[in-house]
């Protein structure tokens, strides 16, 4: 195999994104039959090599080859006449239109400048044959379940006839059933001479079907070898191990005997029966892979979501928040992800953001009280070191780590009970990052409990008392502090069974 | 392995399924038709059909032309100012010889879909909201119509205004002849991708489709039938007026909701949107009709989009 030349190869591919490096110097060659396994942890740089192989993305440093032509600029366009096809996550269907129209959009086959049914009948109708899909070429996609609209997706790739094909996680939706059929597939184009790439978070996947591996993380490539002769655990040690350096603070528990908040059974949409137990002055982590059913539990806590459980306890009362504002009564407090969208009010002066959630508080008589606000608003300003300007000062003019801990001071004033964290340090810089770790182990202290959700496995090995990692909406690994390592959480996120160092 | 269809029948199919959703609409639009012709007999003779088909087809016109633009969701407020600038240029420009007649109708035609295609250049490559650059542009080409004409005036050739409103029904040929040719352009690369371009872009660009094209593709072919409802308009009244076609806006609109047509875009067909004209034409008629003032076919009008508009949201609720 070796001796084949690679169809598409990178070398010393740097790409930045507001400064931050998410690749450093990574070079990949894919190679026709082969199938070449591309693992990472989340936000290890995946996707943005993926996009760079196709054009979406232009490097800042580093160079593409095509057949051995270096690519002066490859554009999505450009790539597909090299015949790149990508069968990305995220659907690319247009849900009115019938299968056939969405497997041949873009490459429909013309006579006279018309549409020739006939021959997208033959076409298409053998493409989904081949992946064993069986859906009436006119039925709308709308009406397809998720698991064949993702078949439609990868037809629509096949459909192309591609050189190269890269797969980002096909088989997060499929049945058992539907995977075999794709890996037979998967074989026989191997056999034709396609050069595939696989990405995938399932092990055994990827043990089953992949010859050569290239492993990321942080950024760099840690490994780029033939799959023969490697143990899932082996990859997964390749897939961790980052220096944390001084980000954290030094880790110690503040957690308290008193039960902050207990849920036996909690099910809701995206999630099954989960346990868990929270104690005053505890911060439990969340973890796992991107979309597990993590975001799903904080909102099912919050009330957000329509959730049943056999025993939801907190604020003094067993059952289910039946919405948000109830969820607030009982003392939760819910600091999204999406801060822009979900909590804070972009125009509007950081005073007014801070005092927003416990206005009613302040008031007096039903009349807003324009001197406790701005005293407040200065209380918390400080105590939070939001930098960036006055009380006044719109908050859309704070950088997005200053925004971040208006969306977290302004629910101080309601002194929470269980604070629940979304991912709280996305795409905010180091420093604001080490503020808002201080912050939150702050009011730890103070006896708020704190759930940390995190896609960052080193928030959770440095900051928690527990992590809790999901899988499929369940939780597959509960994991004390002292067992809280790196690697076994991504282990457990991917479902390798570890082995314990003796 | 599957029975594979012949083109045409894969083709006839893919038509028949984009009726999904609006077989209702097509059974309402029947009984009330049945209804209109019961309480008018007179609406079954040639000159019945005619007249109706008269007074609805402007109306058409633009629930097509908005429907095109809804299609990419976004939406025209300039479709009435287009119909005013139409007539106007069709009373100044249209000769009273057959050559100066096709020429002066296909020189407004023209500027409709140059106008059209500007909107939609500025939509699609600046990424501005339709409401906003098509409000704009409303003021742009009512002001233009204004220009050509500050008062009502010029003139129709006799001949030619005997040939689309006389007693004959030429206006149901026509339309029958625009929604072939949406049909055949529908059969055309261009048209599945306006199609597709309005339903999914960003999946519709990473599929290779131009959306950009696609969109102001759309906005010509809409800015041309607008302009057309304008010589239409004229031919009727015998003479250009910039204001005539303000109301037509809004009415395309409703009739475009009433279709089926959605506003995020990618939902709706063309047939949808004139099978909703002409339920909005009947419903007039037939309240006439009934003897109800004209005061309650408004009140009527409104409950019967937002009537239209629930049970849609009921019904997606429900799948």
């Amino acid at each position: 195999m070796s001796g084949t030349a690679p169809v598409l190869a990178a070398q010393g591919l740097v790409k930045r994104f507001f400064g931050n490096p998410v690749l450093n110097d990574v070079s990949i060659e894919i190679v026709p039959g082969r199938v070449h396994a591309l693992l990472g942890e989340n936000g290890a740089g995946k996707s943005t090599l993926v996009n760079l192989l196709s054009g979406v993305l232009a490097p800042d440093a580093g160079r593409l080859l095509v057949d051995r032509q270096p690519c002066a600029r490859l554009t999505p366009a450009l790539a597909r006449r090299h015949g790149i096809a990508v069968v990305q996550q995220e659907l690319s269907l247009a849900p009115h239109l019938s299968v056939v129209e969405n497997v041949a959009l873009g490459a429909v086959p013309t006579r006279h400048g018309l549409i020739d049914y006939g021959r997208l009948a033959v076409e298409v109708g053998r493409v989904l044959d081949r992946l064993g899909l069986d859906v009436a070429l006119d039925q709308p996609v709308e009406e397809l379940p998720l698991g064949k609209r993702q078949l439609v997706e990868i037809a629509k790739a096949l459909y192309r006839q591609p050189r190269v094909l890269i797969l980002d996680e096909p088989t997060s939706s499929l049945t058992a059933h539907e995977v075999q059929a794709l890996f037979k597939v998967l074989a026989e184009l191997r056999r034709q001479g396609t050069a595939l790439v696989y990405i995938s978070h399932r092990m055994n996947e990827v043990m089953h079907l992949c010859d050569w591996v290239t492993v990321l993380k942080d950024g760099t490539r840690t490994a780029d070898r033939t799959m023969v002769g490697i143990d899932p655990p082996a990859l997964v040690r390749l897939m961790v191990g980052r220096e944390p350096g001084d980000l954290f603070p030094p880790f110690r528990s503040t957690a308290r005997g008193e039960l902050a908040l207990e849920a036996r059974g909690l099910t809701a949409p995206g999630i099954q029966g989960v346990d868990l137990v929270v104690r005053q002055g505890e911060v439990l982590g969340i973890g796992g892979l991107l979309g597990q059913g993590q975001e799903e539990l904080l909102l099912a806590l919050y009330g957000a979501l329509d959730a049943q459980a056999e025993r939801l306890a907190t604020g003094g009362i067993d059952r289910p928040s039946r919405n948000p504002a109830d969820a607030i009564g009982r003392g939760l407090a819910y600091v999204p992800a999406d801060r822009k969208r979900e909590a804070v009010l972009l125009p509007l002066s950081i005073r007014f953001n801070l005092t927003l959630p416990g206005l009613r508080r302040l008031a007096r008589r039903g009349l807003r009280r324009f001197a406790q606000e701005a005293e407040v608003a200065r209380e918390l300003t400080t105590k939070l070191n939001v930098r960036g300007g006055g009380p006044e000062r719109a908050v859309q003019l704070l950088s997005g780590g200053n925004q971040q801990k208006v969306a977290l001071a302004r629910w101080l004033p309601l002194s929470p009970n269980v604070l629940l964290l979304n991912d709280p340090t996305r795409g905010v810089d180091v420093d604001t990052k080490r503020e808002i770790y201080l912050r939150l182990k702050g009011m730890a202290a103070d006896g708020m409990a704190v759930i940390l959700l995190s896609s960052d496995a080193l928030e959770l090995v440095h900051l928690c008392d527990r992590v809790l990692v999901f899988r499929d909406g369940r939780i597959a690994a509960d994991l004390a502090h002292r067992q809280a390592s790196e690697e076994a959480i991504v282990a457990a996120s991917l479902g390798v069974a570890r082995q314990e160092a003796a | 392995m599957r029975q594979v269809p012949s083109g045409a029948a894969l083709h006839a199919r893919l038509i028949w399924r984009r009726n999904r959703g609006q077989i209702g609409l097509f059974v309402l639009l029947a009984l009330l038709l049945a209804l209109y012709a019961f309480l008018h007999p007179g609406l079954l003779s040639w000159a019945g059909i005619a007249r109706f088909t008269q007074n609805w087809f402007p109306v058409a016109l633009v629930a097509i032309a908005q429907t095109l633009v809804m299609l990419m969701g976004g939406i025209d407020l300039a479709i009435g100012a287009m119909v005013g600038l139409g007539t106007v240029l069709a009373a100044t420009l249209v000769g009273e010889s057959a050559l100066g007649a096709g020429l002066g109708i296909t020189a407004t035609v023209a500027i409709g879909v140059a106008a059209g295609g500007l909107v939609g250049t500025i939509v699609a490559l600046f990424g501005l909201p339709a409401i906003i650059v098509t409000l704009a542009s409303s003021f742009l080409i009512g002001g233009a119509a204004l220009l050509v004409m500050p008062r009502p005036g010029g003139s129709m050739p006799g001949w030619l205004s005997e040939g689309l409103v006389g007693v004959h029904p030429t206006a149901l040929l026509i339309l029958i002849v625009i929604l072939v040719a949406w049909r055949v352009l529908r059969a055309t690369p261009l048209g599945l991708s306006i199609d597709a371009a309005g339903d999914n872009p960003a999946g519709a660009f990473r599929s290779g489709v131009n959306v950009a094209l696609a969109r102001i593709a759309a906005y010509a072919i809409s800015g041309g039938l607008a302009a057309f409802a304008g010589v239409y308009v004229a031919a009727q009244t015998g003479a250009g007026d910039p204001l005539i076609g303000n109301p037509l806006a809004l009415q395309s609109i409703t009739a475009a909701v009433l279709g089926g047509v959605g506003f995020l875009g990618g939902q709706g067909t063309i047939r949808g949107a004139v099978a909703g004209s002409l339920l909005l034409a009947v419903l007039v008629n037939v309240m006439f009709f009934l003897g109800l003032p004209p005061v309650a076919q408004y009140v009527m009008q409104g409950l019967i989009i937002v009537a239209a508009m629930g049970i849609k949201r009921l019904r997606e609720r429900a799948a």
